[in-house]
């Protein structure tokens, strides 16, 4: 398992405008543009790193949050190891569409299991000084709804952020180490069969 | 690229140039003066026989008519001769082609290798035969490879279907485009996937001959794919570039773009890094109102037209008055008019039609994203300004950009050489002048960046510095790597649509100004039908290029009518199936073949095709 490097999908998701991308960019370039347009679909960085020994490809995609790009965006969800749910603390709108984003990221990444998925929040733009969100707040929302680590970030300064993707590393790989003591007990092969020559359909 | 030839796709039969220089005296064997020959496999002799005879007879025309020979035909090809200092060019189709489309395709070839090798006597002078032998095979290759025969015909660019993408991903890709120009040293760009274009700004003459570079380094990639591990593309991997060389007036165009409408009145047409602020988006960070603004941009997008729509309706750009649009040059042609005015004593009268014809070319060249309605009289002022002191370098500018269609020269007996007569008579001095001192006119080296990743491919044109310089090349790289990403993860997942459904009619609408084809037509060979549709689209294309005036026709055989109309803009093509062509053989108000335009305004219309 050490020597190997695995890749991991995590996946940003959020309202537009509360710093997806930038969170993203600080992290993998550790560069912030203060104009950055909407995102657009998805779009993703790779960052390479290592968590507690483990080589990992971290695979970030960043969605567009706004409604009218929905339908660009959903098609991605699937295959994601991660979902880091994001709100900015300036804006309350933002943080009560928490549950939507959860709702409809298991909807559309087909979750078999919901209630084991790793979730990570972020609270980005904890620089701004007017907040409408405290961390209180935003606590007890992570504690009712399944107890997600939460993390409070700054895009901007690059506060947390390499934390927050860190812990997010940190809960992929336990699920991954819990998962694969079941392994053993019920798989079913995927090798496909020998096939005799001839019966090629095309 | 899955896309195969089609079996008699092959247009060319022969091609070659022939260094006059080489062969001065008496003695002096032919083959000495041929530098490539195409088919490479043809025996010596009888290269030596082609060469000297349509050299002879093209001099011994052009002697006596004192004008330039373009078109020649011996033995049931049609040749498109160019000539230049001592070289001399000729490509060589089966009549079947038409004429128009054999004069483009020599005129693509020759832009093809002085956009990538500059001149043509220095590059024989600097690399061996065989190099650029290799060359001229592979622009060949490159330019007969298009996906099918209309392509062809209309020598077209080939794009990305877009009946069956959402707008908001060519959206995507115009603003990853305007990202990169954030970057003072990148000029215009363009984005490809697999082989065709999503989005560009550059004009399509231009945008074609980026292409070439791409599919060669795509079949480079492949063939290391399955030579060796590199699978995994670092920085380097994903990154190449090489160096082009670009006409006076392409460069012109570039830097007047309208994205540099605010500072083009401060520089100079030899500009090298224009003061430029740091801009967000040229087109969308201006307006009051961001947050509806990609949905309203993407909606105005019609499918086929990337961005161009609101451009086109601007009204000086269409105006019928000719007076008004040449005080109004295009960007990047000014050259027409100016030189025309110049060097010959042409009729007033033509050279206003001639300026009102490139108008429309060139205006409508501004593939990229323009979304300000005032742009193209602003842009078109300021390019004056900036042209204004160009006007003699614009005379080489030119050289094999305009338009094919206005010179012909037929030198034949054969039928379709009336059709040109008229053409013949006009003398088309700024060409055959630009052509003569396009050698002496440098060329502006540049270099193509190219950002690969997979099927998707970044091309922009920056300053040569630009990789020397390693900050603006890491802002570019690292500002566009995610959203390239992305972009490529959606255009892979977007299934090719269902093909070949064939309806009860066939059309093909292209796009004069964007250089784009719209057909329901599929590319695939092997369709019996079709043949009558395309051969028809051929000649009309053909007599609508040679008759200016011309604006729709109907073509019919027994078994077939096919309706074509044109506008300065557009040609559409259209044959509707089934339905007994009621033909007595004279004109009868009742026969079907009438009801064409009706039909094809009502059935187009859901393609996006206005004809009214």
């Amino acid at each position: 398992m050490t020597t190997k490097t695995s890749l991991l999908k995590v996946i940003l998701l959020g309202d537009g405008g509360v710093g997806k991308s930038s969170i993203m960019n600080r992290y993998v370039t550790n560069k912030f543009d203060a104009h950055l347009f909407h995102t657009i679909g998805v779009e993703f960085l790779n960052k390479e790193l290592e968590v507690d020994g483990h080589q990992v490809t971290l695979q970030i995609w960043d969605t567009a949050g706004q409604e009218r790009f929905r339908s660009l965006r959903t098609p991605f969800y699937r295959g994601s190891d991660c979902c880091l749910l994001t709100f900015s603390v300036d804006d309350n709108q933002s943080f009560l569409n928490l549950g939507n984003w959860k709702k409809e990221f298991i909807y559309y990444a087909d979750v078999k299991e919901p209630e084991t998925f790793p979730f990570v929040v972020l609270g980005n733009k904890v620089d701004v000084t007017e907040r409408q969100v405290s961390s209180e707040e935003a606590k007890q929302w992570c504690q009712e709804n399944g107890n997600y680590p939460y993390y409070e970030t700054s895009a901007k300064d690059a506060t947390n952020v390499a934390v927050a993707f860190e812990e997010a590393v940190r809960r992929v790989l336990a699920l991954d180490e819990r998962t694969d003591h079941l392994i053993p007990t019920d798989t079913v092969k995927l090798h496909r069969k020998p096939r005799s020559a001839g019966t090629c359909c095309s | 690229m899955t896309e195969f030839m089609q079996p008699d796709s092959r247009r060319c039969n022969y091609f070659f140039l022939y260094d006059g220089s080489k062969v001065k005296g008496e003695g002096d064997p032919t083959r000495e003066g041929i530098c490539y020959f195409y088919p490479e496999e043809t025996p010596l002799d009888e290269q030596e026989l082609l060469c000297g005879q349509l050299a002879g007879a093209s001099r011994c025309v052009s002697e006596l008519s004192s004008s330039p020979v373009r078109i020649l035909r011996l033995r049931r090809n049609n040749f498109s001769i160019r000539m230049k200092d001592d070289f001399f060019w000729a490509l060589g189709c089966s009549v079947e082609v038409p004429t128009i489309s054999v004069c483009e395709l020599l005129d693509q070839l020759i832009n093809l290798f002085c956009f990538y090798s500059g001149s043509v006597r220095r590059s024989y002078q600097l690399n061996t035969q065989e190099t650029l032998a290799r060359r001229w095979a592979q622009y060949l290759s490159h330019l007969e490879s298009a996906s099918s025969e209309l392509h062809h015909i209309f020598s077209c660019l080939r794009t990305i279907d877009s009946t069956n993408i959402d707008p908001l991903l060519l959206l995507k890709a115009a603003l990853i485009l305007q990202a990169c120009q954030r970057c003072p040293l990148v000029s215009a760009g363009c984005i490809l996937f697999r082989g065709r274009v999503v989005s560009t700004q550059m004009s399509p003459e231009l945008t074609m001959k980026v292409m070439v570079h791409e599919s060669e380094t795509y079949a480079k990639m492949q063939a290391q794919r399955s030579n060796g591990p590199s699978a995994f593309s670092s920085f380097g991997g994903a990154v190449s570039s090489t160096s082009v060389f670009l006409t006076m007036s392409e460069l012109q165009y570039l830097q007047s773009a309208p994205v540099d409408k605010h500072f083009s009145s401060r520089s100079t047409p030899h500009k090298n890094t224009p003061p430029r602020k740091t801009r967000l988006s040229r087109t969308l960070s201006d307006t009051p109102s961001p947050e509806s603004e990609p949905s309203d941009t993407g909606s105005s997008q019609s499918p086929q037209k990337v961005s161009l729509s609101p451009h086109l309706s601007d009204s000086s750009v269409f105006s019928p008055d000719p007076s008004q649009s040449a005080a109004d040059p295009p960007p990047q042609q000014l050259e027409p008019p100016f030189s025309n005015g110049k060097h010959s004593p042409v009729a007033e009268e033509e050279v206003l039609e001639e300026s009102y014809y490139h108008s429309f070319h060139s205006n409508g060249d501004g593939v990229g994203p323009m979304h300000d309605e005032g742009d193209g009289s602003l842009c078109g002022e300021d390019s004056h300004r900036n042209g204004g002191g160009g006007d003699g370098d614009a005379a080489c500018g030119t050289v094999f950009e305009s338009q094919g269609d206005n010179v012909l020269e037929e030198v034949s007996g054969g039928g379709c050489g009336d059709v040109q007569c008229h053409e013949a008579e006009i003398p088309d001095p700024p060409r055959s002048g630009a052509f003569d001192s396009q050698e002496e006119c440098p060329r502006i080296p540049m270099t193509l960046y190219l950002h690969r990743v997979k099927g998707l491919v970044l091309a922009l044109l920056v300053e040569p510095h630009f990789l020397s310089d390693k900050d603006s090349m890491e802002e570019v790289y690292h500002s566009s790597l995610a959203s390239l990403n992305g972009l490529e993860a959606h255009l892979r997942t977007i299934s090719p649509g269902a093909p070949g459904t064939p309806g009860p009619y066939i059309f093909a609408h292209f796009d004069c100004i964007q250089s784009t084809l719209t057909t329901n037509l599929s590319g695939r060979p092997g369709g019996a039908p079709q043949r009558p549709f395309v051969r028809a689209t051929s000649l009309l294309h053909s007599h609508f290029c040679n008759t200016e005036t011309l604006q729709e026709a109907i073509i019919r055989s027994a078994g077939a009518a096919v309706y074509g109309t044109r506008s300065v803009a557009q040609e559409t093509y259209f044959q509707q199936h089934g339905g007994s062509l009621r033909n007595s053989g004279i004109p009868n108000h009742q026969d079907s073949a009438f009801s064409l335009p009706g039909k094809a305004r009502h059935r187009l219309l859901k393609h996006g095709v206005n004809l009214l």
